[in-house]
């Protein structure tokens, strides 16, 4: 399984450089790739060149990394919350993100220029949303998960209730910009936004993918847990921690991609079980090539305009996860 | 020496006092039962000594070393709980849940080693898990999963287990199966059992000692059929209770205390009226 998740991703990237107006064979751009390892000479012009490597390879790579973030973060939260609607956006990263991602679009104080600090404000309130989530929620370490989780839907309520008043209260071309943020967008995409998210999905996924032993450890509850000898409180702050940095980093740049974090965990209990040693890597995997396929539909379906890539996941998402859900009926995915 | 020794345990949510200044002792390689009435503070006792239960005041010791000093791993290596209701996680196999007892041994970042594994299927074989090791755990009967779930404490490798009524919901048969399984551990092994038991012929048969418990209070703690056959047990219960000596066990049988003025109320019971 494992070994077909990376040659299914590697297909996927392959196929998100070629998917363009400007048509590049695929022997060309696979001689390029190749001549990028040293080995070999790339075949194409300087603009094929131009083209794939400085407007479409940063924007698979920053699909792959989203991709892979959002997954893991999202099998993560479900995990370690015991829930199967737990997704990356639970302990309110999303109005977090949002909130700040809008005030730096309507631009308050005029101070701010927007393509700079729009990621800087996302990041920055999707990690004092989590923060608040985590002191209301009685510091996450003494309460439990139920506690936590409705502490996050009321800072979730509140940073929503603020961003939709700054939304509101704009004219309608800063209203379709906000709303197109919070969709999610891989257009804009750029080395330099790959370099700065690069180190915080190495580093975050890595945790959450070693945690798996942990999380099937409170698969039985935190009291069962602690009898087990399984430090629960830090185990629950470390990977709450890994899942909402790196959730925040990737909605900093990339916006609100919807429905990744909490369906590809989902499809992925189906196919290897209900162990997080494995759904954890496995939906790293399937969440990075999911977001690749996304974002090449979002970028053809209706060519030479895009649609927002949380668009396509939600219209993708949606019907999987009915489907999924139908598959439960009949078979056992989620423990009880 | 003891296992086991508790220093004037209290417990107090708010204002409810539920354990009251107990003082213990549970010798080591003996199985020592909680008893009482519901509400008694059984639970929390035994809760309390396998340290998911802080106390409000007073101390606990497994093995003369004071519990509040330990962290999670250090506890599960010493003292295993099995809980009143375990959760059964669906879709994992029996294998790995009985392997989940080795998390202390091996850490939460490392696999488990050649040795866990070995250890892992000992148990297995030990209380007859082995035809069924790959099995959903969600597949089993009640009888099978309490094995399962004891197999799991047995895997941490602790010399005290605690268990709080861990036959509940079991049918006679699977209960003195399980029963019977424990002693074998205890008398083999030298385990020490800490459990509760709302059987008083089960318990009065099966463990060494028993403990009394009261309103939070001990009442009475010593030999079974000592505690058995004490005063303090029909008046812990306030009713009536006759103890029956049936080829040298003790069986305790309630009896059915009616007042007059229930008498009054339920005539037609003796075909009389008054």
């Amino acid at each position: 399984m494992a070994a077909s998740s990376v040659v299914a991703v590697v297909i996927c990237a392959l196929g998100g450089l070629a998917i363009g107006p400007l048509s590049i064979p695929w022997t060309g751009i696979l001689a390029s790739v190749v001549s990028h390892v040293g080995m070999g000479h790339s075949h194409l012009t300087s603009l094929q060149n131009l083209v794939v490597w400085q407007l479409r390879a940063p924007r698979v790579v920053l699909a792959l990394l989203a991709g892979a973030m959002l997954s893991v973060a999202g099998g993560t939260y479900q995990g370690v919350f015991r829930n199967p609607l737990a997704d990356p956006y639970l302990l309110g990263v999303a109005a977090g993100a949002g909130l700040g991602a809008t005030i730096a679009i309507v631009n308050l104080g005029n101070g701010f220029t927007t393509p700079t600090w729009t990621p800087a404000l996302a990041f920055g309130g999707a990690l004092l949303a989590v923060v608040l989530t985590w002191i209301i929620g009685g510091r996450g370490m003494r309460s439990n998960s139920s506690t936590l989780i409705l502490a996050g839907v009321a800072i979730a309520a509140l940073f929503t209730a603020f961003q939709t008043y700054l939304q509101q209260s704009n004219t309608s071309a800063t209203i379709t910009r906000v709303y197109l943020w919070l969709l999610g967008s891989l257009a804009s995409a750029s080395w330099h936004q790959v370099l700065i998210v690069l180190p915080y999905v190495v580093v975050c996924c890595a945790v959450c993918v070693a945690s798996g032993r942990a999380l099937d450890v409170l698969s039985v509850g935190d009291v069962e847990s602690r009898s087990l000898g399984l430090p629960v409180s830090r185990v629950r702050l470390i990977v709450v921690l890994a899942s909402s940095l790196g959730t925040a980093a990737v909605v900093s740049v990339v916006g609100l991609i919807g429905f990744v974090g909490i369906i590809i965990p989902h499809i992925v209990r189906l196919l290897v079980g209900t162990s997080y040693r494995r759904i954890l890597p496995i939906s790293l995997f399937f969440g990075a090539a999911f977001l690749v396929v996304a974002d090449g539909v979002a970028r053809t379906v209706v060519s030479p305009s895009e649609l927002p890539i949380g668009v396509v996941t939600a219209l993708v998402g949606a019907p999987v996860f009915v489907l999924v859900l139908n598959l439960r009926r009949s078979r056992v995915i989620w423990p009880q | 020496m003891a296992a086991i020794s508790i220093r004037n345990l209290s417990v107090h949510v708010g204002d409810a006092v539920l354990i009251n200044d107990i003082t213990l002792d549970v010798p080591a390689g003996t199985w020592c039962t909680v008893i009482g009435p519901n509400g008694a503070g059984k639970t929390t006792l035994v809760e309390s000594a396998a340290g998911i239960r802080s106390p409000s005041r007073g101390s606990i010791f497994v093995e003369d070393v004071d519990m509040s000093t330990m962290n999670e791993r250090q506890r599960a290596k010493k003292i295993a709980l099995v809980p009143q209701h375990p959760t059964v996680p669906a879709g994992m196999t029996v294998r790995d849940y009985v392997g989940l007892g080795r998390t202390a041994h091996h850490g939460i970042l490392r696999a488990m080693t050649a040795r866990d594994r070995a250890l892992v299927e000992d148990v297995i074989a030990r209380l007859d898990l082995s035809h069924f090791a790959n099995r959903d755990v969600a597949s089993l009967s009640g009888g099978e999963r309490q094995r399962m779930v004891l197999a799991r404490a047995l895997a941490q490798s602790t010399m005290t287990i605690v268990l709080d009524e861990p036959i509940s919901g079991l049918d006679l048969r699977h209960q003195i199966d399980f029963l019977e399984l424990l002693r074998r551990e205890v008398d083999d092994c030298g385990l020490t059992v800490l459990s509760t038991l709302h059987d008083l012929t089960l318990a009065g048969q099966f463990a060494d000692r028993l403990v009394l418990l009261s309103d939070g209070s001990l009442v009475r703690e010593g030999l079974s059929r000592d505690v058995i056959r004490s005063p303090e047990l029909a008046a812990s219960y306030a009713m009536t209770l006759r103890v029956v000596d049936i080829d040298g066990a003790d069986v305790v049988v309630p009896v059915r205390n009616l007042s007059m003025d229930a008498l009054q109320e339920q005539p037609q019971m003796f075909g009389e009226t008054p």
